[in-house]
């Protein structure tokens, strides 16, 4: 029975957390998973990764990167060409979709439009050869988990893009698969619905404790309910890491960026540590042969911006620079500045309640950070 | 009034004696089919249902009737039989050739059928196939073939995206995909597919008219060969029981899957 | 694992034989009354015939050459493609106003008489020559409606003149088919938006709608006059034996003179007006990207 498998009660399990190593065993392993087209480059390689039983992991990445591919090998829709996967130390690779057991959520729902959303759900259970009684009742508390009970009879077109969303869960869930594979299941849907969608499949893939895998372009969507997210990148995962640490210490400048905005600064790295960006000297993490070219990045919200005409702010090891600002966005829930600071213009973005003022155009202010925010990756490793 | 008001009505009756133009013969079989004249006259010197009772004793038209119905019959049920797997294929299965072979299948579309009768015929007369059953199924089937490929292909390619996938991930065996998703999904193009079959190898002259024997006639012949040798209002009681046939042919297929996708899948 | 393992392909549940025993019923169809008949009849084109309707052996160019310097021949070809030409011409002519307006509607009725406008291709071809018959006949509905105006009517029927009058017609159907396929992609906004910039009506037209609906243009052209050089129940009937057209001409020598080679000839010939139609379309088409 499938609501019975929850290892944790619901919403008890911190969400940026892995499921602690050694309570949960390695559940789904890929192992050097490629898949080419022809003699295209290609669409993707080298990927391997071990996910936790109960385990969420987001695969994150730009159109193209290989993110939905992969999810097609592991349900068996898309042969690989080479690697293997496993489900429980169970050799899956070679085995067609209809003998993985894996729950599928698709992009445009698929549901089967001449079928009831009840038969839908059914459907996974009567190719199971599941008992007609026994059928009905789980086909009843799949829908009741997703709240749908009462449109139990209604056509698929009779209902909206949540409901439907909803009803291609339940159809996944019910035939209690070892797996559960979205692909970017929130797209086709409003952005209020989105966010109440995707919390509603963490309450349900955390209570079940399934092992599940959500493909999406949208870093705010994985980052808000997986429990590791794997960034993607013309067919290779660029990282692998908690949504928390993929946001602070991104393995790439592309992460960087895809993650979250951030500033570019071009500099030289000097003897004794300091960065050399233009006319300025910055403070920046890490250590590094001395001349050697580096790309800073530093996230808007991280910088602190004052008026110049207060004192310039305490330093205690900041980078503190003076700029002028040059234009101002109001955002609703924050103002974004770009400010120039040197031959370099710098975004900066201040919650409305936070500062005491904000500032107007060609106001001259100091911008502060701390060198722990400043990330520095070697220059030419950007996108 | 504005000065758009003139060219507006000249072109509104333009169009309308356009339309009278092309509905005309159609139309007019109708009056024609109740005329007590022994010829074709109008308007007639008189009305009544003679030409319809005529029809009725014309045992040999009946039988191309009938001989007409039987083979678009059995040339439907095999295009559909023939051109649904062949569709699968060449939709769902990538292989070399696959374009080429496409059109291949649908070439015989853009031959005129005056050509392809006659390379029929020749093919045929040395082979005792001329006014047999097997030659007229074999030969309407070159027709209907491509129509039914067409219109099955199209219908598979505007399948709802992803839906098999979701079948077989749901522990469904490819054949039972294609029995329990594909097939009640594609009923619309089977209906437009089947209708389609069946008009154009009822409604065809030039290849009937090629392979047609003594044996064995077909209605669009017999009517051709009346019309060729008489001019009284027998054919316009028969066309008149043709077009409505059709007529409720159509309302049919428009019930079940709309004529205008039924007819653009085609083209 | 070994590497053998690594690379090893899914188990592919959609065979070659699988493959091949679903598309040979088509294939053998195909074969049988389509490839087999045509490379037949181009090569029995190479062959002479004999009296009585008899084919000789050895491949001699005697039909081909005595085809291509006897002027009747030309007479024919040269007259079916102006006959063509001309009825093509008329069709566009009867179409475009029909079209235009038809596109114009709102969605519903634009649906209704889109049906109405093709209904004519469900009804067979000789019903349709039937009813030109009725028509054009000397007793017929034109030329009473001409006696009734006072005035003496002229031959309508077995004749050229019937023959352009039906196929126009019969035609229209596919003219107004492509016509709307290619107004489709006419933007409504982009008339109001050359309006808006001062441009009158027919200056509307002339500048916007029609360079925009030429592509819908030349295929329907192409269509019509394909189809009216394939063109053979109309041109028989309406007719009467008298008009000789291509079409007309390759069923006689098959049926009547039994002369398949000259024939099979003539069929080629068709094929080839047909080449040299799409070669014009091309370049055309060409010219109105």
């Amino acid at each position: 029975m499938a609501i019975a498998r929850a290892p944790h009660a619901a919403g008890e399990a911190p969400r940026d957390a892995a499921p602690a190593a050694g309570l949960n065993s390695v559940h789904l392993t890929l192992e050097a998973l490629e898949k080419r087209y022809g003699n295209l480059p290609p669409s993707v390689s080298a990927l391997s990764l071990q996910l936790r039983q109960g385990e969420l992991l987001g695969l994150l990445g730009p159109s193209g990167c290989g993110k939905t591919t992969t999810l097609r090998m592991i349900s068996g829709l898309v042969p690989v060409t080479a690697g293997r996967i496993l489900v429980a130390g169970r050799d899956v690779t070679a085995l067609p979709p209809y003998r993985r057991d894996m729950g599928v959520v698709f992009q445009a729902y698929a549901l089967f439009p001449h079928m009831t959303v009840a038969e839908n759900v059914a459907f996974g259970l009567e190719m199971r050869k599941v008992s007609r009684t026994e059928a009905k009742e789980r086909v009843m508390r799949a829908l009741g988990m997703v709240r749908l009970e009462v449109l139990a009879d209604r056509k698929p077109r009779e209902l909206s893009g949540g409901q439907q969303q909803r009803v291609a869960l339940a159809r996944a869930l019910v035939i209690e698969p070892s797996i559960l594979l979205l692909d970017e299941p929130l797209s086709n849907l409003d952005a209020k619905l989105r966010d109440e969608m995707r919390n509603e499949i963490r309450d349900i893939q955390q209570r079940l404790g399934i092992t599940a895998v959500f493909v999406t372009h949208d870093q705010v969507e994985a980052m808000a309910i997986c429990d590791r997210i794997g960034v993607m990148r013309a067919g290779r995962l660029e990282q692998i890491a908690t949504p928390l640490e993929m946001y602070e210490r991104p393995a790439t400048p592309f992460v960087a960026d895809f993650v979250g905005r951030m500033n570019h600064l071009r500099g030289t790295r000097l003897e004794g540590g300091g960065v050399r960006v233009g006319e300025a000297v910055l403070t920046a993490a890490g250590t590094g042969p001395a001349g050697e070219a580096l790309l800073l990045m530093v996230r808007p919200h991280r910088i602190q911006m004052t008026p110049a005409a207060t004192a310039q702010p305490e330093a205690a090891g900041r980078n503190v620079q003076p700029g002028t600002v040059r234009r101002v966005t109001f955002v609703g829930d924050a103002l974004h500045y770009e400010v120039a600071m040197g031959a370099e213009t710098m975004l900066v973005e201040s919650s409305t309640v936070s500062g005491p003022q904000s500032f107007a155009v060609g106001d001259a202010v100091f911008l502060a950070w701390s060198p722990d925010d400043t990330l520095t990756f070697p220059a030419g490793t950007e996108a | 009034m504005n000065t758009l008001s003139l060219p507006r009505i000249a072109y509104g009756v333009l169009v309308a004696l356009l339309l009278v133009f092309l509905l005309a013969p159609v139309l007019l079989v109708f009056p024609i089919s109740f005329s007590a004249d022994n010829f074709i006259a109008w308007p007639p010197s008189g009305w009544s249902p003679r030409w319809y009772v005529a029809l009725a004793r014309e045992s040999e038209l009946l039988l191309a009737f009938r001989n007409s119905v039987v083979l678009g019959l059995v040339v439907t049920v095999l295009s559909l039989a023939i051109a649904l797997p062949a569709a699968v294929m060449l939709v769902r299965k990538e292989f070399p050739g696959r374009d080429i072979l496409f059109s291949v299948f649908t070439a015989p579309l853009l031959l005129p059928s005056i050509v392809l009768g006659l390379a029929i015929l020749i093919v045929f007369v040395g082979r005792g196939l001329v006014g047999s059953w097997f030659g007229m199924v074999l030969a309407h089937l070159t027709l209907t073939l491509p129509y039914a490929l067409r219109v099955l292909a199209t219908g598979l390619k505007t399948l709802p995206p992803a839906v098999e996938d979701a079948a077989g991930t749901l522990g469904a065996r490819p054949f039972t995909v294609f029995r329990r998703v594909t097939l009640p999904l594609m009923a619309p193009a089977l209906i437009a597919a089947g209708a389609l079959s069946f008009l154009v190898s009822f409604d065809e002259v030039v290849i009937s008219l090629f392979i047609v024997g003594p044996q064995l006639k077909v209605l669009p012949v017999s009517l051709y060969h009346y019309v060729e040798s008489r001019t009284d209002p027998l054919v316009a009681s028969a066309s008149a029981v043709l077009i409505l046939v059709t007529l409720l042919l159509v309302i049919v297929v428009e019930r079940a899957v709309g004529l205008r996708k039924a007819v653009g899948g085609g083209g | 694992m070994s590497a053998a393992l690594l690379t090893r392909p899914r188990a592919d549940w959609r065979g070659g034989t699988v493959l091949m025993a679903l598309l040979a019923p088509i294939l053998l169809v195909n074969v049988l009354t389509f490839l087999a008949p045509v490379i037949n009849l181009a090569m029995l084109s190479f062959r002479g015939s004999g009296p009585g309707g008899s084919i000789q052996e050895g491949l001699t160019t005697a039909t081909w050459t005595s085809l291509l310097t006897d002027s009747f021949y030309w007479e024919i070809l040269l007259g079916t493609v102006w006959t063509s030409l001309l009825i093509t011409f008329l069709t566009l002519l009867c179409s475009y106003p029909v079209a235009l307006w038809v596109s114009r509607l709102g969605a519903r009725w634009r649906n209704l008489m889109m049906v109405v406008c093709i209904s004519p291709l469900l009804v067979s071809a000789v019903v349709r020559t039937y009813g030109w018959m009725i028509l054009l006949g000397d007793q017929g509905f034109v030329p009473g409606v001409i006696r009734a105006m006072g005035m003496t009517p002229p031959r309508l029927l077995f004749n050229e003149t019937g023959v352009i009058i039906g196929l126009t017609e019969i035609l229209m159907p596919y003219m107004i088919l492509s016509l709307l396929a290619g107004f489709g992609k006419l933007d409504r906004t982009l008339e109001d938006a050359a309006g808006t910039l001062g441009a009158r009506p027919f200056t509307v037209f002339r500048r916007i709608v029609l360079p925009l609906s030429l592509p819908g243009l030349l295929l329907g052209c192409l269509l019509t006059f394909v189809l009216a050089v394939s063109s053979f129940i109309t041109p028989k009937l309406l007719g009467g034996g008298r008009v000789v057209l291509l079409a007309t001409e390759i069923y006689d020598q098959a049926i009547v003179t039994l002369n398949w080679p000259l024939a099979s000839a003539l069929s080629i010939l068709v094929l080839v007006v047909f080449g040299a139609a799409l070669a014009v379309y091309g370049q055309l088409s060409k010219l109105v990207d």
